[in-house]
């Protein structure tokens, strides 16, 4: 019996020096961080290589001050006109569909990115991780 | 004597098939654990945060019980381990059959992965013919252990 607690010690030092390991050369990113991306979420890089539709989610008025390239303003205040806008383009051309709104830390284009699946479950649909900053930069 | 020595031969390259075959599905998990990761959670059995510490520990578990099957010292419970691990995979890869999920094994890295994904009856067969051998292997070294004590 002690022989096999001895071993198996030997057997769980060993795989946690290999653990260690891994963790100090960044093969493996630490288990207890936040993944990169949320459930959802696209990065910029990653869209640049793709042709999206992109939606607009922060108010007209940021809208107005600056967007991507044509997108299309769908926020909470104007859902039915902006839902109808993307159909038209969407049923075109159907693209991946990448939604924004002004930073990191709002959450209005996790919402109409939500939304959007429920009302076009055919789509694929992303917000973008970093919002408007991110494509500012 | 010559029985004993055919065993013996037996034994040892059941030993070194165990060992090769654990390594060669540790290595890459090694260098891509991330990738793994993904593999594990695609079997929906457990959380993100728990497939990560399962594709940190699980390789280089599988390298030292590859490796410790062959070394005298830790060669019983290395064994018994990796008898364990074949227990846990093919529960797994029947459970993800049962639960018609389509993905890749992951067993040998993401590669090779897709080459059998969602063959379970070739994982689930694979797996139950490393089980036995690795039986045989326990089974030798318990005879050979009561020898030492007697």
């Amino acid at each position: 019996m002690f022989r096999f607690i001895r071993e198996f010690a030997i057997i769980t030092a060993l795989t946690t020096c290999g653990a260690a390991f891994s963790l100090s050369s960044g093969l493996m990113p630490l288990p207890w961080k936040e993944p990169e991306l949320a459930a959802g979420e696209i990065r910029l890089k990653d869209v640049q290589v793709l042709d999206v539709i992109w939606i607009d989610a922060r108010s007209k008025m940021d809208y107005d001050s600056g967007h991507t390239s044509e997108a299309i303003l769908i926020n909470e205040s104007n859902w039915d006109d902006g839902i109808l806008n993307l159909m038209n383009v969407w049923l075109i051309n159907a693209r991946p569909i990448v939604v924004y709104c002004s930073s990191a830390q709002c959450n209005s284009s996790k919402r109409i990115a939500t939304q959007l699946r429920d009302a076009l479950p055919e789509a694929e649909v992303y917000s973008l991780k970093g919002g408007w900053e991110a494509w500012e930069k | 004597m010559g029985k004993v020595n055919y065993q013996h031969l037996l034994v040892l390259i059941v030993r070194l098939a165990l060992t090769g075959i654990f390594v060669m599905a540790a290595l890459p998990k090694i260098k891509d654990p991330v990738a793994f990761a993904t593999s594990v959670n695609a079997f929906q059995v457990v959380g993100p945060e728990l497939s990560n510490w399962i594709a940190l520990f699980l390789p280089w578990l599988e390298l030292i019980l590859g490796i410790g099957i062959l070394l005298p010292q830790i060669r019983s419970s290395s064994g018994i381990l990796i008898a364990a691990l074949l227990v846990v995979f093919i529960g797994l890869h029947t459970s993800a059959w049962m639960r018609g999920l389509e993905i890749s094994c992951g067993c040998f890295g993401t590669e090779s992965a897709k080459e059998s994904a969602t063959n379970y009856l070739w994982l689930i067969a694979r797996n139950t013919m490393l089980l036995a051998v690795c039986i045989l292997v326990i089974l030798k070294d318990r005879t050979s252990n009561s020898r030492v004590s007697n």
